[in-house]
């Protein structure tokens, strides 16, 4: 019963989500998501034969597994656009309604949020798919090819990917409907995960602190396993324990994220009336 | 003439205070032009090492031997980057007096309107850039990575900077006054313009036609000319091909926002609306 | 520089309309079609006349704001298009309504704001924000972000903004609107004070007891033409003092009916029964009204004569019922 009143909530907002964005797609905003990670890929290509003359330093292979730095910056640059995308959808999805002036209505529908705000994510997901085949231009244009070593691997990654991102949106957006601001806590937390995260370089570049601090987000772990498994040159069963903790990390954000988020509602409601 | 100038400065000295008690102490003036291009710049310096450190690499580019002197031509870049793209911001900004009727006011007064898109962009950038120039200028002496020529280069770069992202500013303010659709302009003018204009690569690094369409954007200059000064210990008459250019461009650029002034003023005073066309 | 006022001459304003998007076939709107105006330093001219009259637009080619497809404006025999800036120092626009000052500032900050922008002299820049702040009643609130000011008080501040060069011609357009009583009184007060000193003032209300208050001289327009002009004392007169005689009556049988087509009155029920036959006509129809009725076998049970307004002449003058144009001395 319950499930089946949570299926319905999530997929109708999936579907409420895909009707007004198909009506009102602004097309700068296509422009503004698939250009920053063409343009890294962009960036590094040209770094890479013009300065690295085709190669790269050997602490690069020792950090990442690989020499293909371009495979790696590629999967790297993608998979954080694929971040920025997903929390754009999810941990905005509240304060959105906050600024329509539908939270309200929302708020005292006896739909719970997680199948609602999981219908954003679904629906960010499906849309990224074509924003994806364009970036998949850009890099076969390029000449990139990405080695595969496990696909199973891969799909877990990228799913463990996403469940991570789900996880640190919840969270975020209840904040955002607390602050009442989204721009300034999006902004500093896309730059931060890419910071940290190892998207597009070894992480063991970064200082050993900033290493331990980046061990908090569950996306690092998950980046690990899709890396890994794509130019790493690992199997699944190699990356099992940095999976785990993936899932494990997400769980708790999640768990945090859920719990917290009533009080979050209530001092929204508190903000604005 | 003396007239004109007093009456201009007065213009500036109003913008100033406007923009001061816009931007003054806002957290987001903070995070975009202090912590988020810091975190950029170490996101980036990352993601380029390993190219920089291949051991064909200083054969190319002799500055990416010396990882300081990397994370210098970067920080230069973030630095120049954040002034030209706080313009972008400020216009952006600007473009809103349409909507609370506020530039009526302006186009009301007896103000000269080019002085007043000079003023608000300069007032802009004086409230954004300051953050990140001390930031940045403490960092390059701390690195001892700078090679300059003589003292006094000190003040051309500080000219090579500001003068051409004030007449870009003004630019950029009179076309979103009069645009329609600015979130295009937003759009266009973040991601690619540190792609175009060497932001974050040398320029010998970047294929013909982006060096061409680079060109046009005065932050390449820009760009040239600081790094040139600070970390090649490049003389005046090495730099002077590169100034020659920038003064031209701040010009056109200048003249344009005052074409785009007076089309687009006569256009609002014979439709009623604040539109080019 | 001769205080000769503003004249406008012949005055024809047309809007380019594009229908349906950017290659819908391509018309043009008049707004202004002839208009002649004069309002000389020293005086409130009142300028008068429904929704679309064409009033905004007159008063926005005389703050230079729209340029004229014809005719010429001219202050203190300043070109108003090829003199725009000289023109600009000596006028200013208050619009009703109007909340447009920059909320992250002072109101004492606003006014150097524009002052600078007007190019007022610092030192009387000084004295004269410390006397605007205190004519609009924000000396307390002087220093205060307008980001918290009450709607009120943004609007009094706005008020202020538009003297800041202390302007020889004011142009008004609807300033009360939307204003608390006392305030809008007190904007009253100030506007006479400013025309006592030798301001000369065009002002556009909706409130005609406002015009009929303060205005020595009353332009009317339709359709962004010449209707009537004329002190409003005139207008009345000339319109033939309609006044309004309301007579309501408990049932109307047949022969009332007749009656009130007879004397062409419009029938709406009343609130406690019955009807009420409305008569827009000069006050002394009223006796003959209620005599017809009367003889007609009917019964009145209120009877209200309204004297002539200056809002009855220019709803007469507007409806068609007093053919125009009127002109008066």
């Amino acid at each position: 019963m319950a499930t089946a009143t949570a299926w319905r909530t999530g997929r109708a907002t999936t579907l409420r989500t895909w009707h007004m964005t198909r009506r009102a797609y602004p097309w700068t905003y296509a422009v503004g998501t698939v250009l920053p990670a063409a343009l890294t890929i962009a960036l590094g290509y040209l770094g890479f034969h013009a300065i690295g003359g085709g190669e790269t330093g050997a602490d690069f292979a020792k950090g990442s597994g690989t020499s293909a730095y371009l495979a790696y910056l590629a999967v790297g640059a993608t998979a954080f656009q694929f971040t920025v995308r997903l929390i754009l959808w999810s941990a905005k999805a509240l304060i959105t309604e906050q600024r329509q002036g539908t939270l309200g209505a929302l708020l005292i529908a006896p739909a719970t949020r997680l199948p609602y705000l999981l219908g954003f994510t679904a629906f960010a997901v499906l849309s990224s798919i074509a924003e994806f085949l364009t970036l998949g231009v850009v890099i076969g244009a390029l000449g990139i090819s990405i080695p595969v070593a496990s696909a199973p691997g891969a799909v877990a990654g990228a799913l463990a990917l996403i469940v991570a991102v789900f996880a640190l949106s919840v969270g975020l957006g209840g904040l955002m409907i607390a602050a009442g601001e989204a721009h300034i806590s999006q902004n500093t937390v896309f730059i931060v995960l890419g910071l940290l995260c190892g998207y597009t370089f070894p992480r063991d570049y970064l200082p050993g602190y900033v290493r331990w601090l980046a061990e908090a987000f569950p996306t690092t772990a998950a980046m690990d396993v899709l890396h890994g498994t794509l130019t790493g040159g690992h199997t699944l069963t190699d990356l099992a324990p940095r999976l785990a903790i993936s899932l494990l990390l997400s769980a708790a954000y999640l768990v945090l994220g859920v719990r917290t988020l009533p009080y979050f509602e209530r001092r929204a409601v508190e903000r604005t009336y | 003439m003396i007239d004109a100038t007093r009456s201009a400065a007065r213009v500036f000295a109003a913008e100033s205070l406007k923009q001061h008690r816009r931007l003054f102490g806002q957290p987001l003036v903070v995070f975009s032009m202090l912590v988020w291009p810091i975190l950029q710049l170490a996101t980036t310096y990352y993601t380029l090492r390993p190219v920089a450190t291949a051991s064909d690499a200083a054969a190319h580019w002799p500055l990416a031997a010396d990882p300081h002197r990397l994370l210098a031509f970067l920080a230069t870049g973030t630095l120049a980057y954040a002034f030209f793209f706080s313009l972008v911001q400020s216009a952006w900004h600007f473009s809103f007096e349409r909507t609370t009727g506020t530039l009526e006011l302006l186009f009301l007064s007896p103000a000269g309107r080019l002085t007043l898109m000079i003023a608000n962009g300069a007032g802009a950038l004086l409230q954004n850039a300051w953050l990140l120039t001390c930031f940045t200028t403490a960092a390059l002496l701390g690195f001892g990575t700078l090679s300059v020529a003589s003292w006094w280069m000190y003040g051309v770069v500080v000219l090579a900077l500001l003068i051409p992202a004030v007449a870009w500013g003004a630019f950029l303010n009179s076309l979103l006054v009069f645009s329609r659709d600015s979130a295009f302009l937003y759009t266009v003018l973040d991601e690619p313009l540190w792609f175009v204009s060497g932001v974050r690569l040398p320029h010998f690094a970047l294929p013909a036609v982006v060096q061409v369409v680079g060109a046009v954007f005065p932050l390449t200059g820009s760009l040239i000319a600081v790094r040139g000064a600070l970390l090649e210990g490049d003389t005046l008459g090495a730099l002077a091909p590169t100034l020659g250019w920038l003064t031209l461009l701040s010009a056109l650029l200048l003249a344009a926002a005052a074409v785009i002034l007076r089309v687009g003023e006569a256009h609002a005073q014979r439709t009623g609306r604040l539109r080019l066309a | 520089m001769p205080d000769t006022g503003i004249e406008v001459r012949d005055l024809h304003k047309e809007f380019p309309v594009r229908d349906r998007g950017l290659f819908g076939p391509r018309t043009t709107k008049t707004a202004v079609n002839g208009l002649d105006l004069d309002i000389p330093a020293g005086r409130i001219t009142g300028l008068l006349g429904l929704n679309g009259a064409g009033k905004t637009t007159t008063i926005k080619i005389l703050a230079t704001l729209l340029r004229p497809t014809s005719g010429t404006v001219r202050v203190d025999d300043l070109d108003s298009v090829a003199d725009a800036r000289a023109v600009r120092r000596r006028i200013n626009l208050i619009a009703g309504g109007e909340r447009m000052v920059y909320t992250r500032m002072t109101g004492r900050e606003n006014l150097w704001y524009f002052g600078q922008l007007y190019d007022v002299p610092k030192r009387e820049l000084r004295a004269r924000i410390d006397e605007l702040l205190s004519l609009v009643g924000l000396t307390q609130a002087a220093d205060t972000m307008v980001e918290r000011y009450s709607r009120g008080m943004t609007q009094r501040l706005a008020i202020a903004r538009g003297l800041i060069n202390d302007p020889a011609y004011l142009l008004l357009d609807e300033p009360t609107l939307g204003l608390d009583a006392p305030i809008a009184r007190d904007l009253r007060r100030v506007v006479a004070r400013l025309a006592a000193e030798g301001t000369g003032v065009l002002l556009t209300s909706h409130y005609l007891a406002e015009v009929e208050e303060l205005c020595a001289h009353v332009y009317v327009i339709a359709d962004g033409r010449h209707l009537a002009a004329g002190s409003p004392a005139e207008l009345k007169t000339a319109t033939g003092s309609l006044g309004t005689v309301r007579v309501t009556v408990p049932q109307v049988p047949p022969a009332v009916a007749e009656v009130a087509t007879r004397f062409g009155a419009t029938r709406t029920p009343a609130d406690g029964g019955g009807e009420i036959l409305t008569l827009r006509s000069p006050d002394h129809m009223a006796g003959p009204l209620a005599a017809a009725i009367v003889g007609a076998g009917g019964a009145i049970t209120a009877l209200e004569i309204k004297e002539a307004s200056l809002e009855d002449a220019i709803l007469a003058l507007t409806d068609g019922t007093v053919p125009g144009p009127v002109v008066l001395a």
